[in-house]
């Protein structure tokens, strides 16, 4: 009789903690995220939102995502928000995730100002961030000693220019014009290409910022053709390139070299605003779709099948804001399906362990202890007319380069 | 010294342009007493008839310039009458109006952003023939003074509508005294439409050559452009056109000037010109003078 | 004890139980935060525009300054941050000294002077040359002294001493004299009322308690950039609540905030595609069909507000 109810007991204790661990796996897993349906940031914000759903309904075809801690499939739910990019609503919707909607995936918005509210919050409440493209060096540094966050797309801005301060040394460029607009992000590029030159003996003839909200250039430009640069390079966002190279290109005057970075980030939205007289032969970096990884993938889809797949399911051209935001659903995917536990920690953990063996169709995944991606550099690329129209070709380094530089660039006709 | 002479010239081109940008502003307010912030809002939905004229139909953007002046008349009108008759029942329809055309400017942008999307766009400048054009030695974009010479006819013509016509005469006598019009007899509602539906055609012309002047357009760049164009009219005086081109022009000189000699400083420093201005004379540079409490 | 005290005791009395009581069945705590931040903001523009009828459209600028002095005092002076708002707040009443000439304007042209001071303030913080101060447009970052509840708490007593403050000026010869002055400045100033005097004393306070809210936001978020703090968003929302509410009260900017952005946060919740196209099509037809804010319902019904 005892041993009887004994191992009814058992039997009782152990169904219970059986249902219990079938009852602890979530019936979907909650994403949650924000997008900026409007304002400044909506341009590459709704593009990178739309790499990310798609990413979504591609793991939710196939059953959902496999999730190691439970060892099986499990479908997810995108939660996602307009910010409207303002970031005091972000902040605010940052934490309505976190505290009312309780995702399990924190992702960040476009940007650096709106994914910086994002930072305080998910370390407070011990959810880790994943950062599509917030590439302010501020995020990462080491005294902060915040593990809570994680850079998915890019490494941080003030890397971006090292490759292009090699290049214009190589080209034998001594004299080198720099403007940028005053923000985080087009500020520590400038800092860094500035300083970098210096070291490899080259003289920063101009060095200037506007305020961000900049629209014209005209005066300007006279100004830098006094100093005598041999390039020019310009840092700010894609209104005020488009803005720079529309006034350069009805100036009048003439640069041997002339740099600006968004054709990297969003190359037709560039090209279709300023036409493609004013785009030939303007370097910028170059980064995917433009650099096309397929060879190298070792996971998710190569690039060429993902632009196939998305253009099929209706989406619009893919630029580098589409494939970062693919590419967080990726790296998402991955941490599920390498963390032991279903916890914050645990991914952060897998992340680490996985950090520098996976290759995705945006390159190399490497993270530092911070979260900073560093397996990336940006090549040089430079825009140049092909027999299927202008393209965005990488010209430096050698190793990657696609293309033969031109340069100097010719005059206008 | 070239540097200079460059800036001068850029200013005063620049500066006209914005003269046109502000005008449509300052007569909606100097007649409804309105605080219309989406001027800028139309000024926009402006660039995008250019935009979509050029690019749809391959035709100049100078034949933008009809087609919008008769089109954003005509959406003016009945706006007008939807809107200010209404306002001007509450208490306080200046400040009222604060609020209602925030809201108004929210739905602009949101249906803007539904029909349009969200991507920079703007015309090459090539369209007005790409050569840059000599004057005075220095070279300008010849987009510059393309939009610089249209500004300077659109303002003519406000100002010959304000005081060389029966309805301009009777607009000029709302600005001074409303209650004295009504008096004498002017329908204020029809008078005030008009200026109304001017106003916000104003503001689209100016938008038309808007790609050229900022480079990209898109549905957010509304409110900057609202703020901008209360600078202007404010240093120029309220309820006075040609204060505006005054403004428009003082604008554009310290914008290029700075960005000239202190470039990091630009987009300060005409807030500063404002504030001083006032200081010495505080209702705008052609403004009677008033007393101060 | 005046009728006005009573009602004002009553409202922080409410007030005070709501945010107490309310973080424990609904934890969105930032949003709570961001709705006491804007009543603040409302009653203290209220101060200066509800009872002296000069309405500053760059009121953002006060804030910004604010969330600047306080972060210079954290970050430089190493303050606790209970102590870096109370510079915050100084840094506004200094921002507000300097602008006090501003009064020699009128109407719209005293706006826009404002405005465009709040905007030259802006490009100055943000200016690359000033980054070793303010850290130009890279912006401020201070995880050393994150901690949101205790600039949740700093908030709610600051929203009750925006309370008390337009309470108490509500139903003082203060208050009375203030009014005079808004209805005409210049028979007031007759009949022996100190107008420059009593004008810039309400405009510092006006200042000082978004300056105030300014640190506090700074501090609560942490990490800010220029356009985060001076966001013309924010005084646009600020004036768009009070007007909604009803000038020259105390209930009036509290009630118009509630519903403004109760319902702003609902429709960002509900329909976030439609998000800003819904928020302006609400704001036009409250305009249209209850021009003269809500107190004017009340006060069409024979209810005198507070």
């Amino acid at each position: 009789m005892i041993r009887k109810t004994l191992l009814l007991m058992i039997l009782g204790v152990s169904s219970l903690i059986f249902s219990l661990g079938a009852w602890a796996a979530p019936s979907v897993i909650k994403i949650g995220t924000l997008y900026a349906g409007s304002g400044n940031f909506s341009q590459a914000s709704t593009r990178q939102y739309a790499g990310l759903q798609f990413w979504a309904d591609q793991v939710n075809a196939k059953g959902g995502v496999y999730v190691k801690a439970y060892g099986k499939r499990i479908p997810v739910k995108l939660i996602a928000y307009n910010d409207q990019s303002s970031t005091t609503l972000a902040a605010s919707l940052y934490n309505r995730l976190i505290t009312q909607d309780r995702v399990h995936i924190l992702i960040a918005d476009y940007g650096s100002v709106l994914t910086s509210v994002a930072i305080p919050l998910a370390r407070e409440h011990r959810i880790l961030l994943f950062d599509e493209t917030g590439t302010s060096g501020k995020f990462f540094r080491p005294a902060d000693k915040n593990r809570y966050i994680v850079l998915t797309g890019l490494p941080t801005s003030s890397e971006w220019p090292k490759v292009l301060a090699n290049f214009m040394r190589k080209l034998g460029i001594q004299r080198v014009a720099i403007l940028y607009a005053a923000n985080d992000w087009s500020g520590s590029q400038a800092n860094t290409l500035k300083s970098t030159l210096k070291k490899l003996g080259a003289d920063v003839v101009f060095f200037e910022s506007v305020p961000d909200s900049t629209s014209s250039y005209s005066t300007i430009l006279h100004r830098i053709a006094e100093a005598k640069p041999e390039a020019v390079a310009e840092f700010g966002y894609s209104n005020n390139d488009v803005a720079f190279l529309q006034d350069y290109a009805s100036s009048g005057l003439y640069f041997p070299m002339l740099f600006v970075p968004n054709p990297a980030l969003h190359f037709e939205v560039v090209r279709k605003a300023v036409g493609n007289a004013a785009m030939r032969y303007v370097y910028s970096y170059v980064a995917p779709p433009l650099i096309r990884y397929n060879r190298e993938v070792t996971h998710g889809p190569t690039l060429d099948a993902f632009e196939a797949a998305y253009t099929k399911s209706g989406g619009r051209n893919i630029d580098l804001s589409t494939v970062a935001g693919y590419n967080t659903g990726l790296i998402v995917q991955h941490a599920l399906a390498k963390a032991a536990k279903y916890t914050q920690e645990s991914m952060r953990t897998a992340i680490d362990a996985f950090s520098g063996k996976i290759f995705t169709l945006d390159g190399l995944f490497k993270v530092n202890h911070e979260g900073a991606q560093i397996g990336e550099s940006l090549p040089v690329g430079q825009i140049l007319p092909t027999p299927s129209g202008l393209k965005l070709q990488a010209v430096f380094p050698v190793e990657s380069a696609a293309a033969k530089y031109v340069y100097p660039q010719p005059r206008k006709p | 010294m070239s540097l200079f002479e460059y800036a001068v010239l850029a200013g005063l081109f620049y500066g006209l342009y914005f003269a046109l940008v502000g005008v449509g502003l300052n007569l909606i307010f100097g007649v409804m007493r309105i605080i219309n912030l989406a001027h800028g809002d139309f000024l926009m939905l402006g660039a995008y008839g250019a935009f979509y004229i050029y690019h749809l139909l391959g035709w100049n953007p100078l034949w933008a310039i009809p087609i919008e002046l008769v089109v954003f008349l005509g959406l003016g009108l009945p706006l007008y009458y939807l809107l200010v008759p209404r306002l001007q029942k509450s208490g306080d329809p200046e400040m009222l109006s604060f609020i209602l055309f925030f809201g108004l400017s929210q739905v602009i942008e949101a249906l803007a952003v539904f029909a349009f999307g969200n991507d920079q766009r703007s015309i090459p400048t090539s369209v007005f023939g790409g050569a840059p054009i000599h004057i005075a030695g220095q070279i300008y974009p010849s987009s510059w003074v393309v939009s610089a010479a249209v500004a300077l006819i659109g303002i003519v013509l406000i100002y010959l509508y304000l005081y060389h016509t029966r309805a301009g005469r009777a607009t000029r006598a709302i600005m001074t005294e409303r209650s004295e019009a009504v008096v004498t007899g002017i329908s204020v509602h029809r008078v005030s439409a008009v200026a109304f539906g001017i106003g916000i055609a104003s503001a689209a012309l100016a938008g038309i050559f808007s790609p050229f002047m900022f480079g990209a357009i898109e549905p957010s760049m509304g409110l900057g452009i609202t703020v901008t164009s209360f600078v202007i009219i404010v240093i120029g005086s309220l309820g006075n056109p040609l204060g505006t081109v005054l403004g428009g022009i003082l604008y554009g000189e310290a914008l290029m000037l700075m960005q000239t000699f202190l470039t990091s400083w630009s987009e300060m420093f005409p807030y500063v010109l404002l504030i001083l201005i006032l200081l010495v004379k505080p209702s705008g540079l052609l403004g009677k003078a008033v007393r101060s409490a | 004890m005046p009728k006005t005290w009573r009602s004002t005791a009553v409202i922080v009395a409410i007030t005070l139980l709501t945010f107490v009581f309310v973080p424990y069945i609904y934890n969105n705590q930032f949003l709570l935060f961001n709705m006491m931040m804007y009543m603040a903001l409302a009653l203290g523009l209220n101060i200066i525009y509800g009872y002296t009828g000069y309405l500053p459209f760059g009121y953002v600028g006060f804030f910004g300054a604010g969330a600047y002095g306080g972060a210079l005092a954290i970050t430089f002076l190493h303050w606790s941050p209970y102590l870096a708002v109370i510079v915050g707040g100084g840094a506004a009443v200094l921002v507000g000294m300097i602008l006090i000439p501003l009064f020699r304007l009128s109407g719209a042209y005293f706006s826009i002077a404002n405005l465009a001071a709040a905007e030259a303030l802006y490009y100055i913080v943000a200016n690359p040359h000033l980054e070793s101060i303010t850290q130009g447009p890279y912006g401020i970052s201070l995880p050393q002294v994150y901690d949101p509840n205790g600039a949740y708490w700093t908030m709610l007593f600051i929203l009750l001493f925006a309370l008390v403050l337009s309470g108490f000026i509500r139903g003082s010869r203060f208050g009375l004299a203030l009014a005079a002055i808004r209805e005409n400045p210049l028979s007031a100033s007759m009949s022996g009322v100190n107008v420059v005097k009593l004008r810039s004393i309400s405009w510092l306070l006006s200042a000082l308690v978004a300056g105030l809210a300014g640190a506090t936001f700074g501090w609560y978020i942490s990490v800010f950039y220029p356009e985060t703090v001076f966001g013309l968003g924010i005084g646009v929302f600020t004036i768009v609540f009070v007007l909604f509410g009803g000038i020259g009260t105390v209930l009036g900017p509290i009630v118009g905030t509630l519903i403004l952005y109760g319902a702003y946060n609902y429709i960002g919740i509900s329909t976030p595609q439609y998000f800003q196209l819904v928020y302006g099509l609400i704001i036009v037809l409250l305009v249209l069909f209850l021009p003269n804010g809500l107190v004017s319902l009340a006060k069409r019904r024979g209810i005198d507000v507070p």
